[in-house]
């Protein structure tokens, strides 16, 4: 304890020897290209840096105010070594901090003294402590930092680890000393969470992501933080100093009150006070001259109300959306950071890496769409690294009203058919506009789906998903975009089909301009029932086995509705069909082709070319050898309705499911009348030729014997264990075979097999071998 | 898909089917909005919940178990074991379990096993090795035919006794060419499957209503003018006769129902086909939904806002979710409906709530018109504390209705019958596919009485028409606040009409 005060001490006392050189507050947007004037900027300073907090104005409109931190956990966030010299000396702890210096009428031995009573009171208030724990720097972590967005208002790091731009951005050298990794990547997850302000927004990282930047700012920081174990009398003191210096008229902290407004600045004398060259007891910013000036040409006029355009400037500029985005003649990307915005489509050029311009954003955006994006986290470019950071509800709900306000384009009016109509004509236009819209985004005409997706589908590129169109873009804007992209966004690749107003495919709908938009907007409104334009194409979707056997049930040419796929590893499959329990197909090769397309349910084929065998229920007991075996009910054309709908339960047939074994192989439980049986198959390895391996276990409650039909086709015998047809060879354990024509194919023949189950359980093998 | 003996055959009629399916796509337009969406936003936002790049999760089913993990059945076959949904800002673990099923509409748990309505068949699920993986597959029920393009399973929860019910969709809008196609099978803790209703179409769950009784989702169709919530009573036809034709194997079904005549009216039919339970609460067509779906009901003690005890469902095709109330009166359920939040991301399949009591929906817009753009989603609905002023729920009277409100109404608007705007419809109760609104009348609020708190009002109309839907437009009331109502719609199916007390 002793040693860390003294360290402190020392620290306090170069830290104050340094102060003069400390920077000024650093309202990142200010260094930007902004549109604000000096009273505007002097305003803007008002709610930055909460002076109204403390001082009133009598006839001024509420300021948009920056709300500071939230301390009601600030012991776990921040090491208590840093939060003391902080509080001492803000500016010499955290170059460029919004925070006065409260202290400066104390003596050195006083300041430290306040400062660390009030680090025990916050400390002890916390309900978590401070952690320290070690992580490794992930790899991620500096690209990110350099990807997402936090080079808009923080300086980028060059090789080292050393921040390379001094001027205008919030310093970052001080979080080593503030942070624990932990407690950095709790902060960057979330960090709306403690900082309302929404002035260091939620940039949309996983719990992960967060992490690897916190490691990645931190792999510098001195990892030795001494704990802090508070001490009652401190924390009295430490309260009682949050009330002198009257904090929590920033930091509102549980039920200590602010003290109440002093004067009015409007009044006040503006040599004084804050704005003093040396200010006395006033808390000390730090001001630059320049933002002294400011203030006192703000403060110097009466206070106006606050027009829209004055409004939507200010915040434009407080919360520095235009480091990224370009408004009307202000705002855009800084040379120096341009080449830090990027994107993985690089054949869409700048606007895949640049975010958009906000030039007439009101009139482009339906109004939900906005706000999706400013406070729901919507974003609709894939492509894009840089993120659009969410900055709380709260603070910005005023923007989507000012921004519809502001931004007006001359009004275009599409007229939308009625596909339901009881007009046969108006039908008939619906029909009409739909084909020209979906020609015309096809590749024989306009080709928009080559860098647009449609309906999830990418031909080629992965532009924004033109289905989205009617939902977030309004039909005015949309017009005179599509009739000329450049004057909206400079530059842009997307093409001009319309120049000059002039369709350049005239073969759909008379080249009418008007008309080609419009169908255009009623097509994409269809929404996921919009066939596809001629170029994109629906994907299918294989399934593959990697190192363990894969079961896949759906209905199946080759195995029925209640089919089953089993895959293994050896790259031999074979299907099951489980309303008949019947081995229904063999296949070497790639396993399952799924239909997942469209209205696809899911169903399988083989994916290579497969061994189909007959689907009918394979075990039964025959009366005689004469009986013919038991078919399945035929559904055809003429006969859609199953004429024997409980086939093959009235056969003595019931599928039970199936248990995996440790290396995913299934085994089938079924029943035939009494008997129990389980059915497992493996593939052969080492075999060239595709080799299946069939175990059938029984279990009976008495002996008794059970027909098996095993194969069918053109089955000829090699020996009595040897069977083939012209695609599989059997071998079968010694039993009595019988081969006799089928009963409704006399040229194809059976094979049944009476197999001899003893009472209780016992096993048979067999043995499938594809021949070609 | 037929069973036709030459292989080669198989594949020239999949691939018939498959090209006819193609070209028969019909883009289909989805409806205009409420237009209410940005206003809702301000009282229950959605939070998309994040799902990894190489999973996809078409959601067709929910189950919340006991260690607060959800559970999420998909339309790929697939089990997923969700933790972390709640948190402020999800970034949930995805805990794969099972796979290899055939499109799950039916997820429920009890004793460590999961019981899973996939389109095969009703299947326990369980992971007997505890490694986090299920390794048994044991069939429950597969008493029903499997054989047809169109025919998918809808399994509920447990029903207090601790039955399963499925429902089972036709083999097409018109057909029940496999057995038992369009009926709803009990299934019995002992495994035993008994039919216990008939005359589905195309059902798009089922479950329990507020009250407890077994409801399903019926679809727009033959039969059927809009989509409805349907209330399931044992030995009940719910009005489509394809599946009449399976009663020689239900015994406990009785007589078969009598053919109803196409082109009359429910309220006629339902007297010459005694076993007909009419629409309980019919979704007018287009304006509350095009497809509904999966249904829950709010018990989250009022975690989840003031619609306590009432069914929460979506919709496929407009990717909005509703609310629903119902009543029993003179013995027959009836209800109403009401818009609650639109503008999710993707066709709703089903909801859950959440062990926080937010509103967990989820699934997929492919293959059918959708509004929701993306392919798949998870999104949940949170209650942010503020009360919207809403119609909570329409109450039937003797002479009129009662509706209660979510915050007083003033009395200027509400004591005056104008501010009431009633119309009512009927549907034809026909074979054709769908149809229109009609017999239209315009009822008479003779008067109208708001309760000395403006929680509720009183309506005297001149008459209640059965088999009629009633068309609540109250945009003129005003909250004693000024506030104007979210959403100024909500319709009352009236099947039957309370005796005076």
């Amino acid at each position: 304890m002793k040693g860390s005060i003294g360290t402190f001490l020392a620290t306090l006392l170069v830290a104050l020897f340094t102060w003069p050189c400390s920077a000024a507050p650093v309202v990142p947007g200010l260094s930007n290209k902004h549109p604000l004037s000096d009273s505007q900027k002097g305003e803007l300073l008002l709610g930055e840096l909460r002076c109204i907090a403390c001082h009133g104005r009598k006839g001024a409109p509420a300021p948009l105010e920056k709300i500071a931190p939230d301390l009601s956990d600030v012991g776990s966030r921040v090491a208590p070594d840093y939060l003391r010299r902080f509080i001492a000396s803000p500016s010499a702890s955290h170059s460029g901090t919004t925070m006065p210096d409260l202290l400066t009428a104390e003596t050195v031995d006083q300041r430290t003294k306040i400062a660390n009573a009030i680090t025990h009171f916050l400390v002890a208030g916390s309900p978590r402590k401070f952690q320290y724990e070690a992580i490794e720097e992930v790899s991620e972590g500096k690209a990110l930092f350099h990807s997402v967005g936090c080079i808009a208002c923080h300086s980028p790091r060059d090789e080292t680890g050393k921040e390379v731009t001094r001027e205008g951005v919030v310093d970052l050298g001080h979080v080593t000393a503030k942070y624990s990794p932990l407690s950095l990547g709790d902060f960057l997850f979330q960090p709306l969470s403690v900082r309302l302000s929404g002035r260091m927004p939620d940039m949309k990282l996983t719990r992960g992501e967060a992490k690897a930047i916190a490691s990645y700012l931190l792999r510098k920081a001195d990892k030795k933080f001494a704990p802090l174990q508070t001490r009652d009398e401190l924390v009295t003191f430490g309260k009682k100093y949050y009330q002198q210096f009257n904090c929590a008229a920033c930091h509102k902290l549980r039920d200590i009150p602010a003290a109440a407004v002093v004067g009015d600045l409007q009044d006040a004398n503006l040599e004084r006070g804050c704005l003093a060259k040396t200010p006395g007891k006033a808390p000390h910013f730090n001001f630059s001259n320049d933002q002294i000036k400011a203030i006192r040409i703000a403060l110097a006029k009466r206070p106006d109300p606050i027009s829209d355009q004055t409004q939507l400037a200010t915040t434009l500029t407080a919360f520095n959306c235009i480091a990224c985005h370009v408004r009307d003649k202000f705002g855009g990307v800084a040379e120096e950071r341009n080449l830090l915005f990027q994107s993985d489509a690089k054949n869409f050029g700048d606007d895949a890496r640049i975010p958009p311009p906000l030039t007439l954003v009101g009139a482009k955006l339906q109004p939900v769409a906005l706000k999706k994006v400013l406070f729901d986290a919507d974003s609709v470019r894939p492509y894009m690294f840089t993120r659009m950071p969410q900055y709380g509800e709260p603070n910005l709900r005023h923007l989507p009203e000012l921004f519809s306000r502001l931004d007006k384009v001359e009004e275009v009016k599409f007229s939308m058919p009625n596909s339901e109509s009881p007009n046969k004509k108006e039908r008939e236009r619906a029909q009409e506009m739909r084909e020209a819209g979906r020609k015309l985004l096809g590749n024989t005409s306009l080709n928009c789906v080559i860098c647009h997706n449609f309906n999830g589908k990418t031909p080629q590129y992965n532009g924004v998903e033109l289905l989205t169109t009617t939902q977030r873009l309004q039909p005015s804007w949309f017009y005179h975009y599509l009739c000329s992209p450049n004057t909206f966004r400079p530059r842009t690749v997307m093409p001009t089909a319309w120049p000059d107003g002039q369709a350049v495919d005239k073969t759909v709908l008379n080249g009418d301009t008007h008309r080609q938009i419009e169908a255009i907007w009623y097509f994409l409104s269809l929404g996921t029932s919009a066939p596809n334009p001629s170029g994109v194409e629906n994907i299918e979707t294989k399934l593959f086995v990697t190192d363990a056997t894969r079961t896949y049930r759906g209905r199946s040419s080759v195995a029925g509705y209640r089919g089953i796929a089993v895959g293994f590893p050896e790259k031999l499959s074979y299907a099951f069909n489980a309303e008949t329990g019947t081995l229904s197909a063999i296949w070497r090769g790639d396993f399952v082709r799924v239909d997942r397309g469209g209205q696809g349910s899911g169903g399988f084929h083989p994916a290579s070319k497969h061994v189909a065998l007959a689907q009918d229920v394979s075990f039964y007991t025959l009366e005689n050898e004469k009986t013919p075996w038991p078919l399945r009910p035929v559904m055809n054309k003429d006969q859609r309705e199953n004429p024997d709908p409980l086939y093959p339960k009235n056969r003595g047939y019931q599928f039970k499911g199936y248990y995996m074994d440790d290396a995913s192989i299934p085994t089938f439980m079924y029943r035939s009348g009494e008997i129990e049986i389980e059915d497992r198959s493996t593939a052969e390895t080492g075999s060239e030729k595709g080799r299946l391996l069939r175990n059938l276990m029984f279990n009976a409650p008495k002996a008794q014997s059970i027909w098996f039909r095993a194969l069918t086709g053109k089955v000829e015998v090699e020996s009595k264990q040897q069977f083939k047809n012209s695609e599989l060879r059997l071998s079968i354990p010694p039993t009595q075979a019988l081969v006799r024509p089928t009963s409704t194919d006399k040229s194809v023949s059976e094979l049944l097999l009476k197999l001899e189950i003893p009472q209780g359980k016992s096993k048979l093998s067999f043995t499938y071998e594809l021949l070609k | 898909m037929n069973y036709s003996n030459s292989y080669s055959c198989k594949l020239l009629w999949l691939l018939a089917a498959w090209t006819l399916s193609l070209s028969t796509a019909k883009a289909e337009e989805v409806g205009s909005r409420w237009g209410t969406e940005e206003r809702e936003r301000e009282y229950y936002p959605i939070v998309n919940i994040p799902i990894p790049q190489n999973l996809v999760i078409e959601a067709g089913a929910f189950c919340v178990l006991p260690d607060g993990r959800v559970a999420v059945g998909t339309r790929h076959g697939e089990i997923y074991l969700v933790s972390g949904i709640d948190k402020k800002r999800p970034t949930p673990t995805y805990h794969l379990y099972a796979t290899g099923l055939d499109e799950i509409f039916g997820l429920a748990y009890k004793d460590g096993a999961f019981y899973v309505t996939q389109s095969c068949e009703l299947t326990k699920v369980t992971d007997t090795k505890k490694n986090g993986k299920a390794d048994r597959f044991e069939t429950i029920s597969d008493a029903w035919g499997y054989a047809n393009y169109h025919e998918y399973a809808f399994g509920s929860k447990f029903d207090e006794k601790g039955n399963l019910h499925v429902a089972l969709g036709l083999s097409n809008s018109y057909d029940s060419f496999a057995l038992f196609r369009g009926f709803i099978m009990k299934v019995t803790p002992d495994g035993k499957t008994q039919a216990l209703a008939s005359g589905l179409r195309s059902p798009g769950g089922i479950g329990y209503n507020e009250h407890g009784a077994l409801f399903y989702v019926e679809s727009q169709g033959p039969w059927n003018c809009s989509c409805s919530l349907r209330a399931v009573t044992p030995g009940s036809f719910q009005g489509h006769p394809a599946s009449s034709n399976w009663y020689k194997y239900a015994p406990e079904m009785g007589q078969v129902p009598t053919m109803p005549k196409s082109g009359s009216r429910i309220v006629i039919e339902k007297e010459r086909v005694k076993q007909l339970v009419p629409y309980a609460v019919i979704f007018p067509y287009i304006r509350m939904g095009r497809s509904i779906t999966g249904f829950v009901v709010d018990r989250t003690k009022g975690k989840f806002g003031p619609f306590e005890d009432q069914i929460f469902v979506g919709d496929y095709t407009l990717s909005i979710i509703m609310r629903a109330t119902t009543e029993q009166v003179n013995g027959v359920w009836q209800g109403a409906c009401y818009p609650f939040r639109e503008g999710l991301s993707t066709g709703i399949l089903n909801l859950t709530f959440t062990p926080e009591g937010n509103l967990l929906s989820g699934g997929t817009n492919r293959g059918w018109p959708v509004r929701g753009i993306k392919p798949f989603a998870l999104e949940r609905l949170e209650w942010n504390g503020k009360i919207p002023f809403e119609i909570i729920r329409i109450n039937i009277e003797p002479n009129g209705f009662k509706i209660a409100f979510t915050k007083p109404v003033d009395a200027a608007t509400g004591n005056d019958p104008k501010s009431y705007q009633i119309s009512t419809f009927t549907h034809p109760y026909h074979g054709g596919y769908g149809g229109p609104e009609i017999e239209q009348t315009t009822p008479i609020v003779k008067t109208a009485k708001i309760s000395e708190d403006g929680m509720s009002a009183t309506l005297v109309l001149d008459k209640l028409i059965r088999g009629h839907v009633y068309d609540f437009d109250l945009g003129k009331l005003r909250a004693r606040d000024k506030d104007t109502l979210l959403h100024r719609k909500a319709y009352y199916t009236v099947n039957e009409v309370p005796a005076a007390k």
